[in-house]
C-alpha cells in the first residue's frame, strides 16, 4: 500500500493536507530534489509577480528592479525557516531532522507558488476591475499553503496542536534572530575587511617611500 | 566640448524642428536661438531630476538706464496690465514706472500724485502695485506711509486706505501693506507682514471687511501634542505656552478670466500652503494636494545650509499657467493650471538668465501662450526676459488643447514634443489619451505603457480586450469546443488502451 514514486508524492501531499505529511513521514518519501526545484520555482514566482503582471497590475516600476529582495525572500527566508525550525524543535523534543524539515516545508509553498504563477496569467487577461478573481485566487492559494506548513510542522515533528502553534510561533522569533546575527556578522566582516585593507595600502606606502 | 556639441545639437534639432515646423505648425513662429548658462532638467514621474529641452531661453536683461532713466534702486514688484503694459515698482527711488509692452521705453513715471483736496502726495518705499483691467484704476501699496493709494489713470488720487479702525483690526499692529491686488468685483485684497490671518480685504467703499486666505496649520507631530498640552493647561499656564500659528503667505496673483486669487508663501518653516488657489469664499482648492512639492523636490545641503525652494512670487499666465518664483535658486516653475510641471528655467550666476541667490523679487508674464516671462531682480535693478522656445510653444500648444479636452487635436503637438524630448513625460500621456479617444486602444496602451501609467493602461486594455473577444467570439468559441472534444476522446482512448492491457495481463496470468 502507498508505494508512490517521489512525483506521486508530491501530488498526494498537496491535496491530502490532514494526514498527506504523516503518510510521508510513514513511508519515509520526500526528495532533496523536489525542495531545490520547488525554491527555484518559488524564487520564479516572486520576480513573476513583480516583472511578469500585466501592466495594469504592475505593482513596481521597471527602474527600481533589484534581484537581491528576490533572493532574500525565497532562499533566506527558506533556510532561516528551516534553521530556525530545527534549532527550536530539537529544543522542544521534535522527531524531524533538518533534511525532513527542509522536504516537508518546500512541499508546502506548492500552493503558494502555483496561486503566483496563475494569477501572473490572469493579470494578462483581467482589468482592476475585476480585481477580486485575482485576490481569490492569492488568498486561496495563501491559506492551503498555510494549512499545510502547519501539518507538515506537526507531523515532522510528532507534535500535538498546541505545541505546534508555539512551535511556529518560536521558529518565527528565531527567523528574526538568524537574520539580525547575520546583518550583524556580515557588517561586522565588513569593518574587519576595511581594516586590514587599509593595513595593507598603509604598508604599500610605507614600503615605497 | 559637452557644450559645444550640445550646442550643435539643438542647432541641428532646430533646423529640423523648424521644417517640421512649417509644414505641420505653421501658425509657430521663428525659434530663440541661443545657449541657456545651466543645465536644462524637468522631473520624471519617480521624481528624479532628467535632463529636458529648455521651454524658455533668456533672451535679455533690462536695467534702468536701458529704459533712459536712472538706475532702479530696491525694486519690489512688477505688473503687466491688460493693455500689455508694465508697471515697475522702483521702492528705493520711490516712483512706479509705466513701461512699454515690448519692455523698451517708459510711458509715464509716477512719482507724486494729486490728492481729491488738492494737495501733492509722494510714495514712500511703495511695495506693490496692481491696475484693475475693468476700471483701469491703479491700486499702490504704499509701505512706509502706512496706506494704500487707488489712482485713477489721469494720476489723480481716487481713495486712500488707511489702518481700519474696526475692533477686527488688532489696534496695536502697524498697517505697512506689501503687496495689493483688486477683484472683480471691486474688493481690495492687502498683504500685511504683520499679521497671519490672511490679507486684509476692503470692500470697494474702502471699508475693512475681514481676513482673507489664511494659511492653515500642518499638523504634525509637535503641532498635535502642543494642541493636547493646551486642552488640559489652565488659563494662566496657557498664556504661557506656545501657540500654533500659520506661517502668513506673502504674495498672491489673481486669474482674472476665472477670479481666483493664488497666493504664495516663502516661510522656509513649512511645506504645506506653499501655493494656494484660494476661491472667492476663501477655500483652498489646491488643499487635495497637501503632499504636492512646489519648486524642486528636493532641498540641498551644503556646507551647514540648507537650500530650499522659496517661493517670493507667483504670476497666472494668461493660458491659466502658474509660474513660480523661487528665491533660492533663482529658477522659474511654470506649471499648468493642473498644477503639472512644464518647464524649470533660471539658475544662480550672473549671466543673463541667472541670478544672485536671494535677489529675485517679482515675475510676470505675457501673451495669450504665455510667450514672455520677466523676472525682477532687485539686487541689481534689472528686469530678466525670457522667450519661448519652440519646443515651449509646441507644449504650451498642446497643454492648452489637453487641458480643454481636446485630445485628439492634441495629437500632432504632442508627437512633434517627443520628437524634440524623449524625456517629456506628458507627451506620452496626451498621445495615450488622443488614441484612447480615436479608438486606437493598442496604440494607446502602447503609450501608456512608456509613460509608465497604469490606470490609463488599465483603461485602455478594457476597451482593447473587449474588442478583441467581439472580433474573435467564434474562433474562441470553436477552439474550446475542438479543445474538451479532443480530451475527452482523448482520455476515452487511453482507458481503453488501459483496459485491453489490464484485460491481456490478467488473461496471461490467468492461463
Amino acid at each position: 500500500m502507498m508505494d508512490l514514486t517521489q512525483r506521486q508524492w508530491v501530488k498526494h501531499v498537496v491535496f491530502h493536507p490532514f494526514e498527506g505529511f504523516e503518510d510521508l513521514r510513514w513511508k519515509k518519501g520526500g526528495s532533496l530534489k523536489y525542495t531545490a526545484v520547488i525554491i527555484v520555482a518559488l524564487f520564479f514566482a516572486l520576480i513573476a509577480y513583480d516583472r511578469w503582471c500585466g501592466f495594469q497590475f504592475r505593482p513596481l516600476p521597471d527602474a527600481m528592479f533589484s534581484v537581491m529582495p528576490y533572493i532574500m525572500k525565497s532562499v533566506v527566508y527558506f533556510f532561516a525557516w528551516v534553521l530556525g525550525n530545527w534549532a527550536i524543535c530539537t529544543l522542544l523534543d521534535g522527531e524531524g531532522t533538518m533534511k525532513n524539515i527542509c522536504i516537508y516545508s518546500s512541499y508546502a509553498l506548492i500552493p503558494y507558488i502555483v496561486s503566483t504563477f496563475i494569477n501572473v496569467f490572469l493579470t494578462h487577461i483581467l482589468v482592476r476591475d475585476e480585481q477580486v478573481f485575482f485576490s481569490t485566487v492569492y488568498y486561496v492559494g495563501l491559506i492551503w499553503t498555510g494549512i499545510l506548513l502547519f501539518s507538515a510542522i506537526k507531523s515532522v515533528h510528532q507534535y500535538t496542536f498546541t505545541k505546534t502553534v508555539a512551535a511556529i510561533i518560536l521558529t518565527l522569533f528565531a527567523m528574526l534572530v538568524i537574520l539580525f546575527l547575520c546583518v550583524l556578522f556580515l557588517s561586522l566582516f565588513q569593518k574587519v575587511y576595511v581594516f586590514f585593507y587599509s593595513l595593507y595600502t598603509e604598508i604599500l606606502y610605507r614600503t615605497r617611500v | 566640448m559637452k557644450n559645444k556639441s550640445k550646442h550643435s545639437l539643438t542647432i541641428m534639432r532646430g533646423a529640423a524642428a523648424g521644417l517640421v515646423c512649417l509644414i505641420a505648425l505653421s501658425s509657430f513662429k521663428s525659434p530663440v536661438t541661443a545657449d541657456e548658462p545651466y543645465d536644462v532638467y524637468n522631473y520624471n514621474y519617480l521624481g528624479e531630476a532628467v535632463p529636458s529641452q529648455a521651454g524658455y531661453l533668456a533672451e535679455r536683461s533690462v536695467s534702468g538706464l536701458d529704459l533712459g532713466t536712472t538706475a532702479l534702486n530696491a525694486p519690489s514688484d512688477l505688473f503687466k496690465d491688460s493693455q500689455d503694459f508694465f508697471y515697475l515698482v522702483d521702492s528705493g527711488n520711490n516712483r512706479i514706472l509705466k513701461i512699454d509692452s515690448e519692455f523698451t521705453e517708459i510711458v509715464q513715471e509716477y512719482t507724486s500724485f494729486k490728492m481729491p483736496d488738492g494737495s501733492e502726495t509722494s510714495l514712500k518705499n511703495p511695495k506693490g502695485v496692481y491696475v484693475s483691467p475693468d476700471t483701469g484704476l491703479m491700486y499702490i501699496a504704499d509701505n512706509e506711509n502706512a496706506r494704500a493709494l487707488i489712482v485713477n489713470p489721469d494720476g489723480t488720487v481716487k481713495q486712500e486706505i488707511t489702518k481700519p479702525e474696526s475692533t477686527v483690526y488688532d489696534q496695536q499692529l502697524t498697517f505697512l501693506p506689501q503687496k495689493i491686488l483688486c477683484d472683480n468685483a471691486g474688493n481690495i485684497y492687502i498683504v500685511l507682514n504683520n499679521t497671519t490671518k490672511g490679507a486684509a480685504m476692503f470692500n470697494a467703499a474702502g471699508e475693512f471687511i475681514g481676513y482673507y486666505g489664511a494659511n492653515s496649520v500642518a499638523p504634525t507631530a509637535e503641532v498635535i501634542a502642543n494642541h493636547f498640552w493646551n486642552a488640559i493647561a489652565s488659563e494662566d499656564e496657557k498664556r504661557y505656552r506656545s501657540r500654533s500659528t500659520p506661517t502668513a503667505f506673502d504674495n498672491f496673483d489673481i486669474d482674472t478670466v476665472k477670479g481666483f486669487i493664488y497666493t504664495s508663501t516663502s516661510a522656509g518653516s513649512t511645506d504645506t500652503d506653499i501655493v494656494k488657489k484660494v476661491n472667492p469664499e476663501g477655500y483652498n482648492l489646491f488643499d487635495y494636494m497637501s503632499n504636492f512639492r512646489w519648486g524642486d523636490l528636493f532641498s540641498t545641503w551644503y556646507s551647514g545650509t540648507t537650500y530650499k525652494t522659496k517661493i517670493v512670487d507667483i504670476d497666472i499666465g494668461d493660458d491659466g499657467s502658474i509660474n513660480c518664483l523661487d528665491a533660492t535658486t533663482g529658477r522659474v516653475f511654470q506649471y499648468d493650471k493642473e498644477a503639472d510641471l512644464l518647464f524649470i528655467m533660471g539658475a544662480t550666476g550672473d549671466q543673463v538668465g541667472s541670478f544672485a541667490q536671494g535677489n529675485v523679487a517679482a515675475i510676470e508674464t505675457k501673451g495669450e501662450g504665455c510667450e514672455n516671462i520677466y523676472v525682477l531682480d532687485a539686487g541689481k535693478g534689472t528686469v530678466t526676459i525670457f522667450g519661448q522656445t519652440v519646443f515651449g510653444q509646441i507644449v504650451h500648444y498642446a497643454t492648452k488643447l489637453y487641458n480643454g479636452g481636446y485630445y485628439e487635436e492634441a495629437l500632432e503637438p504632442w508627437l512633434e514634443v517627443l520628437k524634440r524630448d524623449g524625456n517629456y513625460r506628458r507627451a506620452y500621456l496626451g498621445i495615450s489619451s488622443a488614441y484612447y479617444n480615436m479608438g486606437r486602444y493598442k496604440d494607446s496602451m502602447e503609450y501608456a505603457k512608456k509613460a509608465d501609467a497604469s490606470g490609463r493602461y488599465n483603461k485602455a486594455f478594457e476597451r482593447y480586450r473587449s474588442q478583441w473577444l467581439r472580433a474573435h467570439l467564434t474562433q474562441i468559441l470553436i477552439i474550446t469546443a475542438v479543445l474538451i472534444a479532443g480530451i475527452k476522446g482523448l482520455k476515452f482512448f487511453l482507458r481503453k488502451k488501459r483496459k485491453k492491457a489490464a484485460e491481456t495481463a490478467k488473461a496471461g496470468s490467468d492461463s
